[in-house]
């Protein structure tokens, strides 16, 4: 799941909803309060939140739900996979869920992982199907590598519910050309008629903890159908069928299809991603809680081995400890983490857990432990008593005869290891049973390790020591992960706060006759880029991309340096290669030898039309003229900042006039391998830019919709800081 | 989905790009009819710019061909790549239309 640690840390009961754009707050507090989406004790702290743009909403805070304007157009369809948001709802009026709601309840019933519920109006013109499903890999509620095959399943059924559901479009059999036009036809009368074109439409999706996989469901509202047999679907139509593939594409494509609702919900399931097959999943493990299998693993061999090493007194070697990737040495120095256990005393005040039914078995134990220097003993007569003591003592291990009145050693097993409290810690049986029968059962109900009865004194110890120091190391390594992490946290904000916000960037924008947007994404490890604007005089707009190599703690420390340095006294900030020149010199005094950055700074001149700008090894800026017919890679080569002392930077200029428009961006946008496994080379690119200006609308936002595009076609986790700015002259000038 | 065409001697080009979905009904009534009023024999679809289609896209296709057959020209699907291969080929339309890559 997306930025877990970065989760904002607010009270659980505020209810945050994101009103985006021109939604209406009417129908949303309609919504909220009426029952619709949370039952009433639920919403009595509720706060919303407006934004005029995607990136308004920021991405630390958590939003119950996103209320989407009254015919929602393809950008903030972006908002799907761009905000921390489970539900979005199309506001508008007529909206009636009738039988769907309420959507959500906090008990019972599952919670959506996502949830798109909108107009049928809307969801025609939309490709919902593809920012669905970037928005579930987003998430991670979905593997990159079964998204392509979700991606038909979603577009057919959703096509399905949308045009034979809410518009009651019948378009089985053979069509003839004026059949087909009658269709399209009324198509668009539908569209255009409330009693259609209001209806709702909801898709919603979740994983399936049990197999990874994705449960998908689409609500309409339209009359009903009854399903075909799953028999009638095996066959693909040949010529005699035009439009009749549908539900047998889907059919072939998931592996548990139904309806319900008199066939107006589709439920489709899907098994999980192909296991282990890129080691991605393996990753993603780490962020789990850990689970009874991993701790076995992590624990020594069961039975005989241990015997080797019994005299052994070396720390089991824990998990490699979560260093950050690039992680430049003087950084973090204060928390390093040793890997060993630094002061033995915490061993022998562990708290020793006996549990035995017969004093003298518990004595034998207790004298063993005594001796070696084990001094926090506590004791338990039978299987209540354990548990009993578990919970006033809260043991480091726990000693456990099998065989006792009452509860057993099974029994006890498996209440300590149900409560999340006492999940990992480490239980050793103690048995006199030889039967392998009884070995087995006491592993799988949750003991870390056996040992045969009549008790050997050095393997006794030996293991106690074993599962002690691994304890302890392992509660060190989570005391320094949970700080480094909190540090992490900590240089996140911070970085994130070089960064202007929407509504600065804006204003200053408008100051200017430009409209800026800009998405400026960290990758999920600390990286180098910040941007920024400054205001020069009243004609001219300086704007600056910076992206320090690497990342991790080091980049982002020197995006802090290069920020001070930036704003200090006596820069020419009017002449962008003799600036270069001069932050060179200062940067490279104060950058370890091997970092560096690359940079643009340029400024933007409306009297004059022009944009002046310098680079240092930076992506190709690019200027578009004409709608986007027109679009050319400016020159950005230079040599990078902190490299060498006397590095030179020429000033280059060329036009920007009114129906210009600039497009500055960090390489992650050019360097990330697409789903495809092309990149976004030159020409790929400007055919982007080239279809998104050609849209109604399109040139609106640019930003924002070369990101959807981004997402859309790249893998999940991205390596690399994301930033894109786009400058356009505003259509109709504020400035007189 | 967006196209341009392009004649010469032989054959008449459509190049086509974006989605290919079951929205595109009324973009599509445009390029049948304009298709009409040319006289080439040969239709070529150019689906490489194609990056998703669907089954109405698929039946869309179908009605060029129905369209086509009446005039007695041929059509041609060209360049199909990824998901939109995948699907004319799930569709069995090798069987119905002359494929080239």
């Amino acid at each position: 799941m997306s930025g877990g640690i970065y989760q904002a840390s607010g009270t659980p009961m505020t209810h945050r909803v994101a009103i985006a754009g021109n939604a209406s707050l009417e129908t949303a507090k309609n919504l909220i309060f009426g029952e619709h989406l949370f039952v009433a004790e639920d919403v009595s702290d509720t706060r919303f939140f407006h934004g005029t743009g995607i990136e308004d909403f920021p991405r630390e805070t958590r939003f119950q739900v996103c209320f989407l304007p009254n015919l929602v157009t393809p950008d903030w369809l972006g908002a799907l996979p761009r905000l921390n948001c489970n539900y979005f709802i199309e506001a508008y009026d007529g909206l009636e869920l009738g039988d769907l709601s309420p959507l959500r309840r906090p008990f019972p019933g599952p919670q959506w992982d996502l949830l798109a519920c909108l107009s049928t109006q809307s969801a025609y013109h939309l490709p919902i199907a593809r920012k669905f499903v970037t928005a579930l890999r987003r998430r991670g509620v979905l593997h990159d590598k079964i998204a392509p095959t979700l991606e038909i399943a979603v577009q057919e059924a959703f096509s399905n519910s949308l045009l034979h559901g809410n518009m009651e479009i019948d378009t089985t059999g053979h069509l003839s050309m004026e059949k087909f036009n009658a269709l399209e036809q009324t198509t668009r009368e539908r569209l255009a008629d409330p009693d259609f074109g209001h209806r709702a439409i909801i898709l919603a999706a979740r994983q399936l903890t049990e197999t990874h996989g994705v449960e998908i469901f689409i609500h309409d509202q339209g009359r009903g159908f009854i399903p075909p047999q799953n028999g009638e679907l095996r066959a693909m139509p040949g010529s005699d069928s035009t439009f009749g593939r549908g539900l047998s594409l889907i059919r072939t494509l998931c592996n548990d299809l139904g309806f319900e609702r008199d066939g107006r919900t589709i439920r489709m399931r899907f098994s999980g991603h192909p296991a282990m097959e890129d080691g991605s999943v393996s990753t993603d493990l780490t962020d789990r809680p850990p689970s009874a299998a991993r701790l076995y693993a992590a624990a020594p061999p069961p039975v005989g081995s241990a015997r080797s090493g019994g005299a052994s007194s070396r720390p089991v070697s824990p998990a490699t400890p979560p260093l950050p990737a690039e992680n430049s040495g003087q950084n973090i120095a204060p928390i390093a983490f040793a890997g060993e256990i630094q002061d033995p005393r915490e061993l022998y005040q562990a708290c020793i857990l006996i549990a035995d039914d017969t004093l003298i078995s518990r004595e034998i134990v207790a004298s063993y432990l005594r001796a070696e220097g084990f001094t926090n003993l506590v004791f338990a007569r039978d299987g209540n008593d354990t548990l009993e003591q578990v919970r006033q003592n809260q043991p480091d291990l726990i000693i456990l005869d099998i065989i006792m009145p009452g509860l057993d050693g099974y029994d006890v097993c498996k209440q300590i290891r149900a409560d999340p409290d006492y999940f990992e810690v480490p239980i050793i049986a103690q048995t006199a049973l030889e039967e392998n029968e009884g070995r087995t059962r006491i592993f799988e109900d949750g003991a870390t390790d056996l040992i045969l009865k009549p008790l050997n004194k050095s393997e006794l110890l030996a293991r106690v020591r074993i599962h002690l120091e691994h304890r302890i190391l392992v509660k060190q390594l989570r005391a320094y992960r949970d700080r480094t992490q909190s540090e992490l946290v900590l240089a996140h904000d911070m970085q994130a706060m070089l960064v202007p916000r929407p509504d600065y960037y804006r204003t200053v924008g408008r100051d200017y006759g430009l409209s800026i947007s800009a998405t400026f994404q960290m990758s999920s490890e600390l990286g180098g880029d910040i941007w920024g604007l400054a205001p020069l005089d009243e004609d001219r707009l300086a704007i600056y991309l910076v992206d320090f190599a690497g990342h991790g703690i080091g980049a982002a420390l020197n995006t802090f340096r290069l920020h001070s340095l930036m704003w200090s006294d006596g820069e020419d900030l009017h002449d962008p290669g003799s600036y270069l020149e001069s932050l060179n010199v200062q940067l490279k005094r104060l950058l370890p030898v091997g970092q560096y950055a690359t940079m643009l700074y340029g400024i933007i001149d409306r009297k004059k039309a022009l944009f002046r700008y310098a680079c240092a090894a930076s992506t190709s800026p690019v200027i578009g003229k004409n709608n986007g017919q027109e679009i050319r890679f400016l020159d950005g080569s230079g040599v990078p900042l902190g490299v060498t002392n006397d590095a030179r930077y020429e000033t280059r200029e060329t036009p920007f006039g009114d129906n210009s428009f600039l497009m500055l961006y960090s390489d992650a946008l050019i360097e990330t391998p697409l789903n495809n496994g092309n990149m976004l080379d030159p020409e790929r690119l400007q055919d982007v830019l080239y279809h998104i200006m050609k849209r109604p609308g399109g040139g609106s936002d640019l930003a924002s919709q070369v990101t959807d595009y981004f997402y859309d076609h790249t893998p999940r986790e991205l390596s690399d800081d994301f930033t894109l700015i786009t400058l356009q002259p505003q259509t109709a000038p504020s400035r007189q | 989905m967006i196209y341009k065409t392009q004649q010469n001697e032989t054959a008449v080009i459509i190049e086509m790009s974006e989605r290919f979905t079951f929205s595109d009904h009324t973009v599509f009534r445009k390029l049948i009819d304009e298709l009409s009023s040319l006289n080439s024999l040969t239709r070529i679809f150019d689906l490489s710019g194609i990056e998703f289609v669907d089954s109405a896209g698929l039946g869309m296709l179908l009605l060029a061909r129905d369209e086509a057959e009446k005039n007695h020209a041929t059509i041609v699907l060209r360049g199909a790549k990824g998901q939109v291969k995948r699907m004319l080929e799930v569709a069995r339309f090798d069987t119905l239309f002359q494929m080239e890559d």
